[in-house]
């Protein structure tokens, strides 16, 4: 018989769905009878979500306009090498 | 279902590149770059992660030529960082300790009885998406907080699966574990999360 802590172990390959057939309906069967663990998964189902929608990662200026400037450099020799061949 | 005449908005950034505009390399460097660091600090302590991510960029001026589109940009990109950053590891010979241990967070490990029931039963339900609740600023701030406090491999592996969008496999590929072991590492790292949330939708803080 699953029990609460079990599930709690399992919770993220259910929510992926990796589990086999068996391990899978013992979950939605302890579901069935345990709000608690429903309202643990519906809560760790909507944490997932909300790294879904936090995926604009803060970025660090600083460090983009440094990749940006060594880029147009890289593009700007390039382009005069080519223009101008030594 | 000829679909070969669309052309989707990542070829357009592809030829852009290809064709060296600057414009759309800046573009490309704010889309991609924070998945290189997800993939970059892995590996890498800030620094280097961050050294390694510019020196990609600049390769890739060259190697976008040779791209084919067999796998998305955001894939091969991932693919490129993932290579020099191990190989930046082989020569620096620091060992990546990921943490496999036990699948219970140990906060979460004390809330259960004996018995394997609740003792303290996670008590709240989110009456709303995930996308309003992104537009309460605390929360979003509380997230980057804790995601900055995860171990590097736990905070990567969730980065790449949940925010980028990755499949498993490639995952797996870009941060060399095991199928089992990544889905330790999203285990633990959700986890974190969960309570995360949970603490702050019962008392407001972080
Ligand atoms: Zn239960």
């Amino acid at each position: 018989m699953l029990m609460c802590r079990d599930l709690a172990r399992i919770a993220s390959d259910y929510i992926d769905d990796e589990l086999g057939t068996a391990q899978k309906l013992s979950v939605k069967m302890h579901l069935m009878m345990c709000r608690y663990c429903r309202s643990f998964i519906g809560n760790l189902r909507a944490s997932t979500a909300l790294m879904q929608a936090h995926s604009s990662q803060k970025l660090d200026e600083e460090f983009l306009r440094r990749i940006e400037e060594r880029v147009a450099d890289s593009l700007n020799a390039r382009n005069t090498g080519n223009r101008n061949p030594e | 279902m000829e679909t070969a005449t669309h052309q989707s908005d990542e070829d357009i950034l592809i030829q852009g590149l290809k064709s060296g505009s600057e414009a759309d390399f800046q573009k490309a460097v704010r889309l991609y770059t924070p998945g290189m660091m997800a993939v970059a600090s892995y590996y890498l302590d800030k620094a280097s992660a961050e050294e390694t991510v510019q020196d990609c960029w600049v390769t890739v001026i060259d190697a976008i030529q040779n791209f084919e589109g067999r796998s998305g940009l955001k894939t091969w990109l991932h693919r490129i960082v993932a290579n020099r950053a191990k190989n930046h590891l082989r020569k620096h010979k620091r060992e990546v300790s990921a943490d496999f241990s036990e699948a219970l967070d140990p906060e979460l490990a004390s809330r259960f009885r004996p018995n394997g029931r609740w003792a303290t039963p996670p008590s709240l339900r989110f009456h709303e998406d995930a996308e309003s609740l992104m537009e309460n600023g605390a929360l979003s701030d509380c997230l980057d907080q804790h995601l900055a406090r995860l171990p590097e491999t736990q905070r990567s592996a969730l980065m790449l699966y949940e925010a980028h969008q990755h499949k498993s496999d490639d995952v797996c590929n870009l941060l060399d574990v095991s199928a089992s072991n990544l889905r330790v590492l999203l285990h633990r790292a959700r986890q974190k999360i969960f309570l995360m949330v949970e603490t702050f939708q019962e008392t407001g803080e972080c």
